[in-house]
């Protein structure tokens, strides 16, 4: 009896500990969920300014019943004319010299070829929107005309305000297009004007005159530009229906938040094979009619971080070349409700922001790639988003200072290059006459380059210690050296930091992870941008106390990211809102470099380390262009990839004389195969005694060049008929390079195989 | 002529117009090798995309099914939807046509050495061979012999031709192999060449011997699998590659076909088709998009390329049907999903490596050096060039060099034989000092022997094992070792013995198994040099050694066993003195043994573990004061435990993952309700 009653008691207990269990996984989890929460400020309302041009507004008293296909006139200046049909808020832009125009629809029936009713919408309509219906993956374009759209035209000074009310869909927005005296015409999407009534329809993405600028099949001449590494072409030929899709990227990047589906095939199971393409660094795009002297530079001024950028050739969805941008406002993710895979398709809420576009145009001789990039930097300088900074020749020679491997039950150094090694290597290149050099110190600080976040000057006692850092760090001072520290803003390292709190949750509020394939450290996850800023200060305030004044960031200049807090959705803007106030703060007491930074940072950095040299190379592209580089040639150096892991050495110099990128090396003073159980095994070339000469003969002769145009702007970019590559510099030096495996006669130079002549001095 | 050569210079101008537009831009893909290890890493671009062929002339490809690449420099495409052989030059620019209205599916096409045109067609079921003109010479249709099988159908879609123009064709359907046919007589067939054989599982084998031949009959037959693709090189080798035959997916048949290659880890998954380079390189295209370059010995060099998936990059494939190289080391790949001719070019650094091999090939070592340092100082993990100059420098004589590039590369035979060099060297520069120091040790010994005697008589001084008991345990381990049985006795009724001393010795034989792992001669060592694992290490002695115990204590407790865990513990930690004891010197030998004596120390391994079983054999049945077959039952028993204890830890195991999957959903589900 006794025996039994002790046996229920001691069920219920039982009982009790697992409810209690529950309970207590429950509240931390509450807990987890919610830390955070309560700094979490909501950026949600913070709203880009955009300036305005600082061009007059072009007259809007015009004769609006003059007629072109269609259109009639909303506003003019001395050189174009913006035409307006109202039905499908489609525009012609009328160039008044040459007569040359581009269109914003296709208003002919019988051109339009054999597309169906969704297509036939799009290209006949200039404001596009997608559907967001429920939570189906696939979105639906809608026309203006095609889905009866009411549309309610209103003239103003320099152009017209639409309003836009798709009463079926019960949404609808307001669009105003103005022309400006120096040929750009800007369209706006506000914010404050989009609402949307049905409870299950939304917009998902804006497209804003896709259609600017068409050409059927292989009726023009020229070329779209897109932003692809340092700049690409499509031309405008007849493409005979080899594509089935043209060029869609993200600008600034792909969004970890939102865990765009793509396909990971590993080799063997183990090995990613694939490089991921390039980076959109730059929120514009192009269109150039070469025969009719007309082309546009669009620039996206506000909400370039939703937008994406597509260049589709013909043959592609239609006979029509067309590059667009098209603006996120929502967009579907999947929501896993159990391990083993159950998931549901959720929709975002609105992302806030102003849609604005800014299209500059070009006609005459600046039609063309090269006019594009004067005019885009013309552009930036008037703005302030571009600063002149010293522009010295300078090589960049990055150290690898250690990394750690798995030893025994701990983490052993493998320290390959410390601080007497690198003032070794400066004393033997000084020796030679190279003494402008840049350096980024990577994995200097306590534990390796993978100890990450680093908040303090901490610094590992194998390459040396603090006091031995910053000894050097004097000397270079005095020796006009450019010294960085370099550290990962964005990456946490779970094994060397806390990362419980404060990491990136991705909109399905898991933890977003990276995989390395590596064995020491296999994943790293990211900081929030308000943690990132936090570490940041701290590592500031660190620097500042020992008088250290330059720091190097990977990763801040060009990862965002939509992430939740708590519950609320932080968009991409935020991320940008809140590293721009980082990089601010940074710069008040610091010089900051870079890695690869996008658009929006260039003004914070002092100079743009690992600038692509060239495209992705997509199937779709036919000529990589060096659009970046003549934008900020002259006005903000430029340092390329590093040259040891190039296959192809020689072809990489000449791409580095042609584009003016000054070039980078990546050094270790101890044979490399000691990292190769590190996580930096990728690095298996790098000993300075390997690239002693190589350094040496890329100092000699791209000083040699870079001399001659110092400060001075490029021109004028083209290929000429025996394909030497002709830079032209605004004090009129010529650079000239020859690809092909024979000598070319340009201007009265030789210019010999696999080599480079200048001209004009 | 004239003409002519002005549209050469065109093609030139064009040509120099891509390679400054595209060959620049950074690959979709990245380059892999394998060190001497088997350690994949990444290494520099070797073959960069230069361009694609979509068309030939104004005509696209169909189904593009096969390429092939002329003397005269031309590409052979075999479109099996287009019915017909495009001629194309490397530009996409059409020669001609061949077979149209001939050919009704063509799916393999080979160019011999005198410019003929074989074609392999799988619905006319018959191989076509053309002049270069495109007129039909010969046809070959199914042979008659009754050696090729009454039922056999005859339907190919690979074929290749050697000098005298025997043809070697694959034909869908016939597992029997390649089948060889000789021109004379319209087409005698000489035999099945290259057979893939079928390999039976352990498990397979049971099946069959235990199923009625019903039951057999329903089973999946097993099949040799027909090769994919085929190849014929200068010297009339055949390589073949098979998918799904894991093992031996790449073959390099000689005349009588027999396989001239070992199996490598580092193969095709899916290998559609190979070809030979111009340094008797072999490249291997997988389906997926990945080429995998090997030296003549199948050592891999090189892997790259990928799966497109939507990426739309140049050099990135969907469906790879056949790969070609010209004479000028350019890789063409074709895609039948992409219907393109990829382009490959190779980079400076892989033309330094093909230098490289290719003198190497001619046996001119000391020449082959200097492209070799070049591709090492470009990447100096590259383990094959550091194989290479070690193999250099062993025709050199430079016998120290030769064993350091040998080490770096891991390259074990080269280094044992070079090390066999060096110790030569050594030993007879010092042997007569060495033995002039050993006699005088012996001396020594001798005298000391003598004035101790001297000093203490016979008996000597008093041991320190004898004032301090656990010394004097532990060099009972010595008896015991020598005198099992006395020694269990002592053990169990004498009380020689301690936890102590048996967790020292325990101790001991982790240290020398950890020493033993990481320090033995490189020779003999199976682990990677710099990589330690010692938890693991630790863990699994520790883990075997207390559960064998364990296992055994309870068996033997309920089978009358005398023993206390206390005795048991202490005899089986006694059992491991033979490992203590010879392991040291097998460590230390093995770090001057080539591969010539290397049977030693297998040697000396088989008689450390023997005489430890018997150890443990004799201490179970001596401890328990068991009899023999007392001994067997319990020694079955603990097997049985052993097996049961480690099923129960699966189970827990497998439950407690249950659980925290479990938990994890809840926390998840709780974290989304809350949420949202």
């Amino acid at each position: 009896m006794e025996a039994k009653k002790n046996k229920k008691k001691r069920k219920v207990l039982i009982g009790l500990i697992v409810a209690l269990i529950i309970i207590v996984i429950i509240v931390v989890a509450i807990l987890v969920s919610n830390s955070g929460k309560k700094d979490a400020l909501d950026f949600s309302q913070v709203q880009q300014t955009v300036k305005e041009p600082a061009a007059p507004l072009s007259a809007s008293g015009v004769d609006t019943s003059k007629e072109l296909n269609g259109h009639h006139l909303v506003a003019e200046n001395d050189g174009y004319e913006l035409y307006l049909y109202e039905p499908a808020l489609s525009i012609i832009v009328r160039n008044k010299l040459s007569g040359a125009m581009m269109e914003s629809t296709v208003r002919d029936e019988e051109r339009l070829g054999n597309v169906n009713e969704t297509w036939k919408g799009f290209l006949q309509s200039g404001i596009v929107v997608e559907l967001q219906e429920e939570t189906n993956t696939m979105q639906r374009k809608l026309g203006l005309e095609t889905s009866g759209a009411a549309v309610s035209v209103e003239l103003i000074p320099g152009g017209f305000h639409a309003k836009l009310d798709y009463t079926a869909q019960e949404l609808g927005f307001e669009v105003e297009v103005k022309l400006y005296d120096d040929g750009s015409i800007t369209a706006a999407i506000p914010e404050s004007s989009i609402y949307e009534n049905a409870a299950n329809k939304k917009i998902g993405n804006i497209y804003v005159f896709p259609l600017l600028g068409n050409s059927r099949l292989g009726e023009k001449e020229g070329y779209m530009f897109v932003p692809d590494g340092n700049g690409a072409l499509i031309y405008l030929d007849d493409k005979e229906g080899r594509f089935d899709s043209g060029y869609v990227q993200k600008v600034y990047g792909t969004d970890i938040g939102v865990g765009e589906s793509y396909v990971l095939s590993l080799l063997w199971d183990r090995y990613e094979t694939h490089n991921d393409a390039q980076t959109i660094l730059a929120p514009v795009y192009g269109m150039v009619h070469t025969e009719d002297a007309l082309g546009y530079l669009a620039v996206i001024e506000s909400g370039e971080e939703e937008a994406s950028i597509y260049a589709t050739p013909n043959g592609a969805y239609s006979d029509y070349n067309w590059v667009a941008a098209a603006f996120r406002k929502c967009t579907t993710y999947i929501q896993p409700t159990s391990n083993s895979g159950g998931s549901v398709t959720k929709v975002t809420d609105r992302i806030n922001y102003d849609i604005n576009i800014r299209y500059l145009f070009v006609d005459g001789d600046e039609a063309n790639y090269a006019g594009l990039a004067k005019r885009y930097r013309d552009y930036l300088l008037e703005k302030g988003e571009l600063v002149n900074v010293a522009d010295d020749f300078k090589v960049r020679l990055d150290f690898l200072g250690m990394d750690v491997e798995n030893w025994m039950l701990w983490k052993k150094d493998d320290p390959v290059t410390t601080v007497d090694n690198i003032r070794e290597i400066y004393d033997d290149l000084a020796a030679e006459g190279v003494d402008n050099i840049l350096s980024l110190y990577k994995g200097w600080q306590d534990g390796g380059i993978y100890s990450l976040p680093v908040t303090s000057y901490d610094v590992d006692g194998s390459i040396g210690g603090a006091g031995e850092l910053s000894k050097l760090m004097e000397e270079c001072e005095a020796r006009n050296i450019d010294f960085y520290l370099y550290t990962d803003g964005v990456r946490a390292n779970p094994e060397t930091g806390n990362t419980t709190f404060d990491t990136v949750k991705k909109m399905d509020k898991r933890t977003y992870q990276e995989s390395t394939h590596q064995t020491v450290y296999d994943t790293f996850v990211y900081w929030t941008p308000q943690k990132t800023r936090e570490n940041l200060q701290r590592l500031q305030k660190s620097f500042r106390k020992k008088g250290i004044d330059k720091i190097a960031l990977a990763e801040v200049g060009n990862t965002l990211f939509t992430y939740t807090m708590g519950d609320t959705m932080q968009t991409r803007y935020v991320s940008k809102y809140l590293y721009e106030a980082t990089l601010k703060e940074l710069n008040e007491s610091m010089e900051v470099l870079l890695e690869s930074p996008v658009q929006c940072y260039w003004q914070y950095s002092k100079a743009i380390v690992d600038m692509p040299i060239s495209d992705s190379d997509y199937i779709y592209t036919d000529q990589s262009v060096p659009f970046l580089s003549i934008v900020l040639k002259g006005t903000l150096p430029m340092y390329g990839d590093y040259v040891n892991f190039e296959a192809n050495e020689r072809e990489y110099f000449l791409k580095l004389v042609e584009t003016g990128i000054y070039p980078s090396f990546y050094l270790t003073y101890e044979n490399p195969s000691e990292l190769i159980y590190t996580n930096s095994s990728h690095v298996y070339t790098s000993q300075y005694t390997v690239y002693r000469e190589q350094i040496l003969s890329y100092y000699r002769e791209l000083k040699a060049v870079n001399e001659l145009v110092r400060g001075s702007m490029i021109t004028n970019h083209e290929i000429n008929d025996n394909g030497v590559t002709i830079v032209t510099y605004d004090n009129g030096v010529k650079v000239y390079v020859n690809y092909s495996n024979a000598d070319a006669v340009v201007d009265g130079t030789t210019v010999p195989a696999l080599s480079y002549a200048i001209g004009g001095v | 002529m004239k003409n002519k050569r002005k549209g050469l210079l065109l093609i030139a101008v064009v040509l120099s117009l891509i390679l400054s537009t595209t060959a620049m831009a950074e690959t979709p893909y990245k380059t892999y090798t394998v060190d001497g290890y088997g350690y994949v890493l990444e290494t520099q671009s070797a073959y960069n995309p230069l361009s694609a062929i979509t068309k030939v002339g104004e005509t696209s490809f169909v189904t593009p099914m096969d390429i092939a690449i002329g003397n005269d420099g031309n590409l052979y495409i075999a479109d099996s939807g287009a019915h017909v052989i495009m001629v194309s030059t490397v530009d996409g620019d059409e020669v001609r046509m061949i077979g149209e209205g001939v050919l009704q599916t063509p799916t393999g096409v080979f160019i011999s050495g005198d410019d003929k045109v074989y074609v392999a067609d799988k619905d006319a079921e018959k191989v076509f061979v053309f002049d270069t003109n495109g007129t039909l010479l010969n046809e070959y249709g199914r042979p008659n012999s009754p050696i090729y099988g009454n039922n056999m159908n005859f339907r190919p879609i690979k074929v290749v031709a050697n000098k005298t123009g025997t043809m070697y064709i694959i034909c869908e359907g016939n597992m029997n192999g390649i089948v060889q046919l000789s021109p004379v007589d319209g087409g005698s067939f000489l035999g099945y060449f290259g057979t893939n054989y079928t390999t039976l599982s352990p498990f397979q084998i049971i099946q069959r011997a235990i199923l009625t031949d019903a039951q057999r009959a329903q089973m999946l037959s097993n099949i040799p699998s027909t090769p994919t693709n085929l190849h014929i090189d200068e010297e009339g080798l055949i390589y073949t590659v098979t998918q799904g035959d894991k093992d031996m997916c790449l073959k390099k048949l000689n005349i009588a076909g027999k396989n001239m290659l070992d199996s490598d880890p580092y193969w095709a998954d899916l290998p559609a088709a190979v070809t030979t380079g111009n340094y008797r390189n072999m490249l291997v295209a997988d389906s997926d998009g990945y080429i995998y370059e090997y030296n003549e010995e199948g050592e891999l060099l090189f892997m790259f390329g990928g799966r497109d998936d939507g990426r739309q990059r140049v050099g990135l494939c969907n469906k790879v049907e056949a790969i070609a190289v010209d004479n000028q080391d350019r890789i063409y790949l074709l895609d039948s999903d992409k219907k393109q001719v990829h382009i490959f070019e190779p980079t400076e650094f892989t033309n330094l490596l093909h230098e490289a091999l290719y003198l190497f090939s001619k046996g001119r070592y000391t020449e082959s050096k200097e492209p070799l340092e070049k591709v090492l100082q470009m990447n100096s993990m590259f383990d094959y060039a550091n194989q290479a100059m070690g193999h250099a420098y062993l025709q050199e004589e430079n016998y120290t060099e030769a064993l350091r590039y040998f080490r770096l590369a891991k390259s074990f035979e080269g280094y044992s034989d070079a090390y066999w060099e060096v110790r030569n060297i050594w030993i007879r520069k010092y042997l007569v000092t060495a033995v002039i120091v050993i006699v005088a040790l012996a001396v020594a010994i001798s005298f000391y022997k003598r004035w101790r005697k001297k000093k203490y008589g016979e008996d000597g001084p008093t041991r320190p094992s004898e004032k301090v008991p656990l010394l004097g345990q532990l060099k009972y381990c010595l008896y015991f070792m020598r005198h099992p049985f006395d020694g269990c006795y002592g053990v169990k009724r004498e009380g020689k013995a301690s936890f102590a001393c048996a967790n020292i010795l325990l101790a001991g034989y982790i240290l020398i198994s950890v020493i033993e792992k990481y320090f033995s001669g490189f020779l003999v060592k199976n682990v990677r040099e710099g990589r330690y694992d010692i938890i693991s290490d630790v863990g699994t002695v520790l883990v075997i050694f207390i559960g064998l115990t364990l296992c055994n204590y309870l068996v033997v407790t309920i089978n009358e066993g005398e023993a206390f865990f206390k005795e048991l513990y202490c005899a089986y930690a006694y059992c491991l003195t033979p490992f203590i004891v010879i392991k040291p010197f097998v460590v230390l030998l093995s770090n001057v043994l080539t591969y010539n004596e290397v049977f030693l120390i297998s040697f000396a391994n088989i008689i450390v573990w023997v005489w430890m079983v018997v150890l443990v054999l004799i201490t179970v049945k001596e401890v328990n004061n068991f009899t023999v077959k007392e001994t067997a039952k319990a020694l079955a028993l603990t097997t049985f435990t052993v097996l049961i204890l480690t099923l129960l830890v699966c189970i827990i195991y497998v439950l407690f993952s249950q659980v925290i999957d479990f938990i994890i959903t809840v926390v998840r589900e709780v974290v989304y309700r809350i949420g949202s």
